[in-house]
């Protein structure tokens, strides 16, 4: 369903998505309900290389891992662009912030609550209908703050109290609608794709829900290393950040390089406030990485993960602070980026001629940022989010009140061989195969 | 201290001082021989690594010489450096030509000592290290041990130098190899042998030879982050541990121990048996020896033995068979004297009460011869005189009588009185003493001591009889024949002893009688008179050679 009021209120969310950097998010203090944005032919946020021709299979190479596990919450740029194609939520966000419809097909402000009404062919990909009731079962199972305040109008409506954060958030991967699979790695979704298969070398098959309107997805992880090699094998679609590969892509005429959206930061997370932290010079770290990077840019004034005073959390009591603290920079050991990056803040002496990097496995590295008992750690974080305060739950609450140093914003490239079917580009610069 | 325990001491002392002379010199020659042993392989591991420094400081020469010219002729390197293009590409060749040249550590300056690429800590570019090319320029023989940076931590390498110009800029190429745990590992043939690396920032006391043999291997150090970068001797230190040698030592002393306590052991059971050899005749002979007293002299010495022992035994029983003599000669005179002093006696009493009477009927005869009408006046005044002798003499007949008081009459368990008698003459070690003592024998009217001194005289005479050979004294006790109507008791004490010829039995209970050397010849009369005492009846048996059979039967009670 689609107001009257659409052009009053897309002016308001093109405001609000300026707001954050370029393509801008909005933080309204009292947030109103958009209309749908974009029309089919808008072609903002759209990448087209060259006429398309018609495709049953389309070769996308990542160079990063997917763990089912993660779903329907991406961690990296691989995940976010698999788990885009599987799974939905109630609105999308295109690149220039404007309001898609996602689960909802349309919405409405009326009183003290928004209501949604769902697809009619919204359906899991048991075949199963989308029901009103599986929308907040879902977001319960994530303890989402929505769940709270989500009322079950019918079986295809929803009503949710209008929260004091923007509404953005219900376009967050972490709102998306999913249900357990018995016996299956992958949660059931709504999306455009399920996963049919993971063959012995890890090429997972994306087989659209609908025949024929979307081709299907063979997406392989390649080593960082061997990228180039995903080019020069037949990937249509490669999702790389390695400057390397950029610059052999560039003598390949057959592939379009598209710069995503600059979506990541690398910060520099320190427990409590250390003296004598040097001058991270964060000019030079571009050179650290090999990454399309630029030094971090943001809005407001402060880094988002440095503005948590409105979120009510503890800010004199740093349960960390006090704890003797190990002379090292960590960084998960996973993380090329990362790694560099720590080795230049070493290099620099930011936290003296003593420290050390090191490089810890993932789930070390989790429960060493936990624990905060080392000098720094060095991780990137999304670079722009909706609700802060929910963004800042995600890491352990000594985050909160430490010293944070943005270090580099990292964005992606999409290697797109010409020819392929029209992608768009999501809010968070994660590209989707659009319908033929 | 014991004969037997001078033995056993003698043969430890033997056995234990050799033996631990003998472990003493072997620990103490093997510890002088492995020491030098290993301070061969010290030195030999030294002068190895001395070589491999040489070496490998070389063969580092060569690949920064190597690289110096491909850098000369990278037109990109060229570039970047002097252009300030291309920077990532800058950045990274360290990294790229530090594992081509099989270097561990790469580093490249340029004229202002700033680093442009390292390969060993890539994101350390624009850092000034000015220090490090000098004091490595200065170094002897253009090799050092140098400690530098990455980002995991501080490393140690053996580094040269080397330098080429560009545009007329003059970069430097610090590079060389880790000196690492591997490298290390690597100069170590073996678990005893170890290299450490002893640098003069080390807060660690020196190693002290105490438990490893030593050897130093010394050369020049430099600490990439000190700002003076001065040159400073570090060693490296080989050491061979101790530890095999301690490990030998123990088991050396295992083994000894072992040999000790089977030595030892085998010492004392030999001790052991030999002393007991000697001992045990010896124990035996102080045995017998301390039998021998005044009353009992009848222990035999007899020995087979050819040697001292049985020289011993055989003198001892020449010795005791001279005391049996002689005491045999004491209690005759002895005998001989109480007789006489009791004859005395006696005769010195009846003569004090007959000298009275001798008087009074000498009065009476002169009376009679003289004055015979006065004869009754006279013997009425010496009546008194007679009778007062007479009642002397009949009171020294009674005080005689008392010396031997009669025998109380009540009834007596013959077998208890046999038993207590026998186990008596058992324990002064009469030998081969039998009793056989029927079941529910009736009790007989005797007193016990009367009972018990009849038995101990028989008893005594059968054993003698026995003449110190082998043969059997056997005392049995049955019911006997009823008299009075009441059952009696047979004690039969019979020998295996020499016996008695016909002269021998018809005088056998006369006073006085003895056939034995030194005996009273009262034992059989007073058991006589004792069995009579109790109404009882005394009877012998005997054949000369093969024993006698003395059967007492008395009455029940």
């Amino acid at each position: 369903m689609i107001s009257a009021r659409r052009p009053l209120l897309l002016a308001v969310l093109l405001t609000v998505a300026c707001r954050a950097g370029p393509p801008g998010l909005p933080a309204p203090a009292a947030p109103e309900l958009p209309t749908p944005g974009a029309a089919p032919s808008d072609t903002a946020c759209r990448i087209a290389p060259g006429p398309a021709s018609k495709r049953d299979t389309v070769a996308v190479a990542l160079a990063e891992p997917i763990d089912p596990t993660h779903a329907p919450s991406p961690r990296n740029d691989a995940e976010r662009f698999v788990f885009a194609a599987l799974y939905e939520t109630l609105i999308r966000l295109d690149c220039a912030g404007r309001v898609l419809p996602g689960l909802a097909q349309s919405w409405e402000a009326g009183g003290d609550r928004w209501t949604f009404t769902l697809r009619d062919d919204a359906r899991f990909w048991d075949g199963a209908p989308v029901t009103a009731r599986d929308v907040v079962a879902a977001w319960r199972a994530r303890d989402s703050a929505f769940a709270q305040s989500a009322t079950v109008l019918s079986d295809r409506m929803i009503g949710v109290r209008p929260p004091a954060a923007p509404f953005q958030p219900l376009a967050d991967p972490a709102l998306a609608v999913t249900k357990r699979a018995p016996g299956g790695d992958w949660p059931i979704g709504t999306g455009s794709h399920w996963v049919s298969e993971t063959d012995a070398a890890g090429v997972l098959s994306a087989v659209p829900v609908r025949r024929g309107a979307l081709p299907v997805l063979r997406v392989a992880t390649v080593p960082a290393g061997r990228t180039r090699d995903a080019v020069d094998e037949g990937s249509d679609l490669v999702i790389t950040g390695d400057p390397a590969v950029l610059e052999y892509a560039a003598t390949r005429p057959g592939f379009v390089d598209v710069a995503l959206d600059w979506n990541r930061t690398y910060v520099l997370l320190a427990p409590g406030h250390p003296d004598g932290l040097a001058d991270i010079r964060r000019e030079s770290l571009r050179d650290a990485v090999h990454l399309d990077a630029r030094p971090a840019e943001w809005s407001g004034g402060r880094f988002w993960l440095a503005d948590l005073q409105a979120c009510g959390f503890p800010t004199t009591r740093d349960t960390a602070v006090s704890a003797p603290r190990r002379q090292r920079v960590v960084y998960d050991q996973s993380d090329r980026n990362a790694a560099d990056l720590a080795a230049r803040l070493v290099g620099l002496g930011t936290l003296g001629n003593r420290s050390a990097a090191t490089g810890l496995a993932p789930a070390v590295f989790a429960a060493a940022l936990r624990a905060g008992g080392d000098a720094a750690y060095v991780l990137p974080l999304r670079r722009r989010v909706f609700d802060v305060c929910r963004a800042a739950l995600e890491l352990p609450p000594w985050s909160w009140t430490g010293t944070v140093e943005p270090l580099l914003d990292v964005r992606p490239h999409a290697l797109v061989r010409r020819g392929l079917p029209p992608l768009q580009v999501d809010w968070d610069g994660t590209p989707r195969i659009s319908p033929r | 201290m014991t004969f037997r325990t001078r033995i056993l001491v003698g043969f430890g002392v033997i056995v234990l001082v050799p033996l631990a002379l003998f472990g003493v010199r072997v620990r103490t020659e093997m510890a002088s021989r492995l020491t030098a042993e290993y301070e061969g392989r010290v030195a030999a591991l030294a002068a190895v690594i001395r070589a491999d420094l040489t070496r490998d400081g070389a063969a580092i020469a060569r690949r920064l010489n190597a690289l110096t010219d491909a850098i000369a002729a990278d037109n990109r390197f060229r570039a970047a450096v002097l252009q300030g293009s291309d920077r990532t590409y800058l950045l990274d060749y360290a990294g790229g030509a530090m594992h081509f040249a099989g270097l561990s550590m790469l580093q490249i300056q340029d004229d202002q000592g700033r680093i442009v690429s390292s390969g060993h800590f890539r994101n350390e570019y624009d850092r000034l290290e000015p220090g490090l090319p000098r004091a490595l320029a200065a170094a002897q023989g253009g090799i050092a041990l140098i400690q530098t940076r990455t980002p995991e931590g501080p490393v140690l390498a053996i580094a040269r130098l080397d330098s080429l110009r560009l545009a007329g800029r003059r970069f430097t190429l610090v590079g060389g190899i880790a000196l690492d745990s591997t490298y290390l590992a690597e100069l170590t043939p073996d678990s005893e042998l170890s290299v450490v690396v002893r640098l003069p920032t080390d807060s660690l006391p020196a190693a002290t030879s105490a438990g490893a043999v030593l050897s130093e291997v010394s050369l020049p150090f430099v600490l990439e982050s000190d700002s003076g970068s001065a040159l400073r001797p570090a060693r490296i230190v080989v050491s061979h541990s101790l530890g095999s040698l301690t490990a030998l030592r123990r088991g050396v002393d295992v083994a000894f121990l072992a040999a000790v306590l089977l030595a030892g052991t085998i010492a004392l059971l030999l001790g052991g048996w030999l002393s007991l050899r000697i001992s045990r005749p010896l124990t035996a002979l102080a045995r017998k020896t301390a039998q021998i007293d005044m009353d009992r002299l009848n222990v035999s010495f007899d020995s087979e033995r050819a040697d001292e022992i049985g020289a011993l035994t055989r003198l001892l029983g020449s010795m005791t068979e001279r005391l049996r003599a002689g005491a045999a000669k004491l209690r005759e005179a002895e005998r001989r004297i109480a007789m006489g002093d009791l004859a005395r006696q006696v005769n010195h009493d009846i003569k004090n009460g007959l000298t009275p009477i001798r008087n009074v009927f000498r009065h009476f005869t002169e009376t009679a011869a003289t004055e015979p009408d006065r004869l009754t006046t006279v013997f009425r005044e010496r009546q008194g005189t007679v009778e007062a002798s007479i009642s002397y003499l009949e009171n020294l007949a009674g005080n005689y009588a008392r010396l031997y008081p009669a025998p109380a009459r009540e009834p007596c368990d013959v077998r208890q009185v046999i038993r207590e008698t026998l186990g008596r003459l058992g324990a002064t070690g009469t030998p081969d003493l039998r009793a056989d003592l029927a079941e529910d024998l009736p009790l007989v009217c005797t007193d016990q001591l009367v009972l018990r001194r009849i038995l101990e005289n028989l008893i005594g005479n059968a054993v003698d009889s026995l003449e110190a050979r082998p043969g059997t004294v056997t005392i049995s006790a049955m019911a006997g024949a009823p008299a009075n109507g009441r059952l009696g008791v047979r004690i039969i004490v019979a020998d295996t002893g020499k016996g008695m010829t016909r002269t021998e039995l018809d005088r056998a209970f006369d006073d006085f009688y003895s056939t034995k050397p030194g005996g009273t010849g009262l034992g059989l009369s007073i058991v006589r008179r004792l069995v009579l005492d109790a109404n009882g009846v005394l009877r012998v048996e005997t054949q000369p050679g093969a024993g006698s059979r003395f059967i007492v039967d008395l009455p029940g009670a």
